[in-house]
């Protein structure tokens, strides 16, 4: 059945002959035989019946790989997609598909895989050079004019970005250039672009780079040093925005900004035109109050005074003065008048005195005045006159010339 | 006014939303005299629309970028569509 050669030289297999001849092949390999191999789950299908069938990968190459229920059950983990494991088995050919695949015996958990140890250890050595540095991150301008995209033409990721930046700020201008995002020299080209746009277009504000969600294969070119070294030498700001849940990727770290999503991106790197307007409106507004407030202040401010000024107002002192003076006016005319009148009343007395003291008086009661002519001196005494001498008697109702006849003095006066 | 002028040229978005924030603040402490008050709303008002200015400064493109020899490239509008060719591997 295996060699049903025509002729000597010429061997004819049919197809099921020379499977297991290969079969043969593997199974007198002892590598082959008993065998651990290191790689992430992919393609991972957990079967009804219990078995377990998915792919182990790595960067370069993938083998398919089941583990049937017995061994299954032994395992101390739930493999999943992206799981890095170390699978321990015996490499077959599976006849009817002609596939060679790992039959797995035994697996354990192996930390995170290859791929993931080319990742940490690229990260170690840019981190180390300082290319993860937050202090060399560049700051995104708030508004910013013009932006590049850096991915598939076509697909969700552009979309989203361009519809979302768009409906947050829509008077912007948007370069899309186009770029393969996975598979290989995806990295190179994205990171040519990159160079490109900063010779080109430096006027830009910064550039997205990115693309949707996917297995760490489809989006290990974000991981790659050339990207990682276009990012940071570049001038203008790098957003980084591969769709991806938890885990990071190497542009991620290098980028000015890392965003979770393509759509995040355009969210947190656009600023929403609507709310900044309101912003503005709202600082006019508080301008407007504030300004009339300080107004309503000074006038407030303004009135008092004026009340103050008129209570305090010279006024008022000026009216008491007036009134103290209207009232020492009165005191001093009525004191006036009373010295007046006492003079009045003193001198009434001494014209009565002088009345009742006048010698007209004395001649009223039958007295009379004698006088010695011509001198018309009161004759007080004897010895004014002598005989013969001139007098004049004045009596109330006239007067009387005579002559002296004679002078007796009285003794006892002398 | 000529520093004003001056400003025009080169105060950004950000500078003048400061500047703005800034002059409201110092409003708001209220402890100006009238002719300050006056001033700093004048120019609150000249930042205010300074911003909005900026804010409307871009007209909408979106375009397309395909590279030539050296620094050259061309542009041409892009629209999004469905069943666009594939380029993506």
């Amino acid at each position: 059945m295996q060699t049903n050669s025509p002729s000597f030289n010429e061997k004819i297999f049919t197809v099921t002959g020379i499977t297991q001849h290969i079969q043969m092949l593997f199974s007198s390999d002892p590598i082959l035989q008993n065998i651990t191999i290191l790689g992430e789950i992919s393609n991972y299908i957990h079967h009804s019946s219990g078995h377990m069938y998915f792919v182990l990968k790595d960067e370069k190459a993938q083998i398919r790989c089941v583990m049937f229920k017995g061994s299954a059950l032994g395992l101390d983990f739930k493999p999943k997609d992206g799981l890095g494991v170390r699978a321990k088995g015996e490499v077959r050919v599976y006849e009817k598909r002609g596939e060679y695949q790992l039959y797995v015996s035994q697996m354990f958990e192996a930390g995170k895989g290859a791929l993931f140890a080319a990742f940490e250890a690229l990260k170690e050595k840019l981190r180390a050079e300082g290319l993860f540095k937050t202090e060399i991150k560049k700051i995104l301008p708030k508004i910013p004019r013009k932006i590049a995209v850096i991915t598939s033409p076509t697909g969700a990721a552009i979309r989203d970005i361009i519809s979302i930046t768009l409906r947050r700020f829509p008077n912007i201008h948007i370069v899309v250039v186009p770029a393969q995002v996975q598979g290989d020299g995806a990295a190179r080209q994205i990171a040519e672009n990159i160079d490109f746009l900063n010779e080109a277009l430096p006027e830009l504000d910064f550039i997205i780079i990115g693309r949707g969600g996917g297995s760490i294969e489809e989006l290990w070119a974000f991981n790659e040093e050339i990207l990682a070294r276009s990012i940071y030498a570049s001038k203008i700001p790098i957003v980084s925005a591969v769709g991806h849940e938890t885990d990071f990727t190497i542009s991620d770290f290098v980028a000015d900004l890392r965003a979770p999503t393509p759509s995040g991106a355009a969210e947190m790197a656009i600023p929403d035109k609507d709310s900044l307007v309101k912003n503005i409106k709202l600082l006019r507004g508080k301008l407007n109050r504030t300004v009339f407030h300080i107004f309503d202040l000074k006038e407030q401010r303004y009135f008092n005074m004026a009340e103050n000024l008129k209570y305090r107002s010279p006024k008022n002192t000026i009216l008491q003065h007036l009134q103290t003076i209207d009232d020492l006016n009165n005191r001093l005319r009525l004191h006036i008048k009373h010295i007046f009148n006492n003079y009045e009343n003193r001198l009434k007395n001494f014209k009565d005195k002088l009345v009742s003291l006048n010698p007209k008086s004395v001649l009223d009661r039958g007295y009379s005045i004698c006088l010695k002519i011509p001198e018309k001196a009161v004759v007080k005494n004897i010895e004014q006159v002598e005989k013969d001498n001139k007098i004049e008697i004045i009596i109330r109702d006239g007067s009387i010339s005579a002559n002296v006849s004679g002078k007796e003095g009285k003794k006892d006066d002398r | 006014m000529t520093a004003k002028k001056k400003q025009d040229e080169e105060i950004s978005f950000e500078d003048s939303l400061k500047q703005l924030e800034n002059i409201v603040e110092e409003l708001e402490k209220g402890e100006l005299n009238l002719d300050e008050a006056l001033k700093l709303y004048e120019e609150g008002m000249y930042f205010s629309d300074k911003c909005l200015e900026k804010l409307n400064e871009t007209k909408q493109k979106v375009e397309k970028l395909t590279k030539e020899a050296d620094t050259k490239y061309r542009t041409e509008p892009f629209a999004i569509q469905s069943n666009e060719e594939v380029v993506e591997e």
